[in-house]
């Protein structure tokens, strides 16, 4: 597998919906060893992982009356939820000069984060308008 | 019942899942808190912090929730039902979306998804540090320090920033 074949199979991936890591597991188990190439990818990706997850979430909920063990835990949630606000700061700079992008990025939080409006409704909707301003060359 | 309510909704969840699951997150909190109280507010943020923290795809949230919800039956018919109608897409779209390269169509969709993928990115983040739906500007405070740190030294480990995060909650929440 080349670079740029690497790059451009994780590009789709992050586009296609779903989990990207899982999607890159389907896509290249598939390509090198088919149906079952893509299904042994897909356990191999989160069968350890999920025995992880299970025993730290065990060990949370045993503990979770706990003050301290809730104040850490939630700044460890308040410290991710920034990770993702860092993450949408560093890919909106590049929309910055796209007023409609800005608006359709805004026009997204407002709806979904601030309105708690169904993404399900959301997104369908504001991807029709979406493409339809991209048809525009406005994106 | 309960684990077939799950498998429904996260296999709907896994087919708007565009920007993987950072995005559905805003989503995903509605849902289990709001329309169905599984967990409370603060619980949702709690058991994203266990999933960021442990290794692994950060997908596994839902694995906590289905646990949550309904023991190991639960957590593993999450995990299947938010993995497998993303996997079916990748599984057939891969050559498709292939085969279109060159059209306009393709060319506006990818261009349509991304600021809305940034904003529901951002919604989730807002929605995390914001449990209760009101501002808690030791939350906020955290999550800022976090954001501006992660967009000023991309090639810090985030698991460092969770650690500073686990301090700061030590000190701030407790």
């Amino acid at each position: 597998m080349t670079q740029a074949d690497f790059v451009e199979t994780i590009g789709l991936c992050q586009f296609l919906p779903g989990p990207n890591i899982g999607n890159a597991s389907i896509v290249l188990g598939k390509r090198w060893f088919g149906f079952a190439g893509a299904l042994v990818a897909a356990a191999g990706l989160y069968a350890l992982p999920l025995v992880w997850v299970l025993a730290l979430g065990a060990l949370y909920l045993e503990f979770a009356d706990h003050t301290y063990v809730r104040a850490v835990v939630t700044g460890v949630g308040a410290a991710g939820a920034g990770l993702f606000i860092g993450t949408a700061i560093k890919l909106g700079t590049a929309l910055v000069r796209k007023p409609a992008a800005l608006v359709l990025l805004l026009g997204c939080f407002l709806a979904v984060g601030v309105g708690r409006v169904s993404m399900l409704l959301v997104m369908p909707l504001a991807a029709v308008v979406g493409i339809w301003i991209a048809r525009r060359g406005w994106l | 019942m309960i684990v077939l309510e799950l498998a429904l909704y996260f296999a709907a969840l896994s087919l708007v899942a565009f920007g993987g699951m950072p995005a559905v997150m805003p989503e995903m909190q509605r849902f289990v808190v709001e329309v169905k109280g599984w967990t409370t507010p603060a619980e949702f943020t709690q058991l994203f912090a266990v999933a960021q923290a442990a290794p692994g795809p950060n997908v596994l949230i839902v694995s906590l929730i289905g646990w949550k919800v309904g023991g190991l039956a639960g957590a593993l018919v999450g995990l299947v039902a938010v993995c497998g109608p993303a996997a079916a897409i990748a599984w057939w779209v891969t050559e498709l979306w292939e085969r279109f390269k060159e059209s306009p169509w393709r060319a506006a969709i990818q261009k349509a998804i991304a600021p809305l993928v940034v904003g529901l990115i951002l919604s989730g983040g807002y929605v995390l540090a914001t449990p209760h739906a009101i501002p808690e500007w030791r939350m906020w405070l955290i999550a800022g320090a976090a954001a501006a740190i992660h967009v000023v030294t991309p090639r810090l480990n985030p698991l460092w920033l969770l650690a500073g995060g686990a301090a700061l909650g030590a000190i701030l929440l407790s």
